[in-house]
């Protein structure tokens, strides 16, 4: 079958290998690094906006260099980079009943993920919704791989039955 | 409806199980001689998934029957 905008099979394998050490390094830094980063990783960087919480604070950089801690840019980039190959490589028999899995399970992850964020809304406030939004910066691309994967994991299951 | 379960049919039944007996194959061979995954075969007989024209053009042409004769409107369809 054609299929448009998917990745080659074999970005699966790599995109495991990127999404799953990402993961653990990105919940590692949230907790336990508490946004500090490695020591090696503060580097004078180019960046389009950085500030703290003053909005046009006197440290804030528009367009131009700033000293920056990169860990957790590193491993977000890589946890995107991870996610979207594991999440939209083909896979090794992709069809039409696979395509319509795969955008049902799209829509599934939308709806999850905003009735997630209108609860955490409700009820988070502060540096508490901070951890929120950070979180929900992958969450909707984690629904879709579980909920897709699933789904292929109880079709494939429910083939043991048939002959 | 939302996921695919068991019993959750989408309409629409079909005699492709019968069509397979006939010619005795099995869903794995029909699905390489068609070209789609095993599940989609499964859940076609299963009536989870309405096939599209193409696919449903596809087998009936290797079934040499007419689609009429191997898909059926249900009554609430």
């Amino acid at each position: 079958m054609k299929t448009r905008f998917l990745l080659p099979n074999k970005f699966k394998m790599i995109g495991w290998f990127l999404l799953i050490p990402s993961s653990i390094l990105g919940i590692l830094q949230i907790f336990y690094l508490t946004g500090s980063g490695l020591k090696f990783l503060d580097l004078e960087v180019f960046t389009i906006y950085s500030g703290s919480f003053a909005p046009w604070g006197s440290t804030t950089v528009v367009f131009g260099f700033d000293e920056v801690n990169l860990t957790g840019t590193i491993i977000g980039i890589l946890f995107i980079l991870g996610a979207v190959m594991v999440a939209f490589a083909k896979e090794k028999h992709e069809d039409e009943f696979i395509a319509k899995i795969r955008l049902e399970s799209f829509l599934w992850a939308t709806y999850i993920n905003y009735a997630i964020l209108l609860f955490c809304f409700l009820f988070f406030y502060g540096i508490g919704f901070m951890y929120v939004m950070i979180f929900n910066m992958f969450t909707i691309i984690i629904l879709f791989i579980v909920r897709f994967n699933y789904v292929l994991y109880r079709s494939t299951k429910s083939l043991r039955y048939e002959k | 409806m939302f996921y695919i379960d068991p019993q959750n049919r989408c309409g629409m039944k079909n005699s492709l199980k019968v069509e397979r007996a006939i010619k005795d194959i099995t869903q794995e061979e029909l699905a390489k001689i068609i070209g789609v995954s095993r599940q989609a075969i499964n859940s076609i007989e299963l009536g989870k998934y309405v096939p599209s024209t193409i696919l449903a053009l596809k087998l009936s042409r290797y079934f040499k029957k007419s689609v009429n004769e191997i898909f059926k409107l249900e009554e609430d369809d």
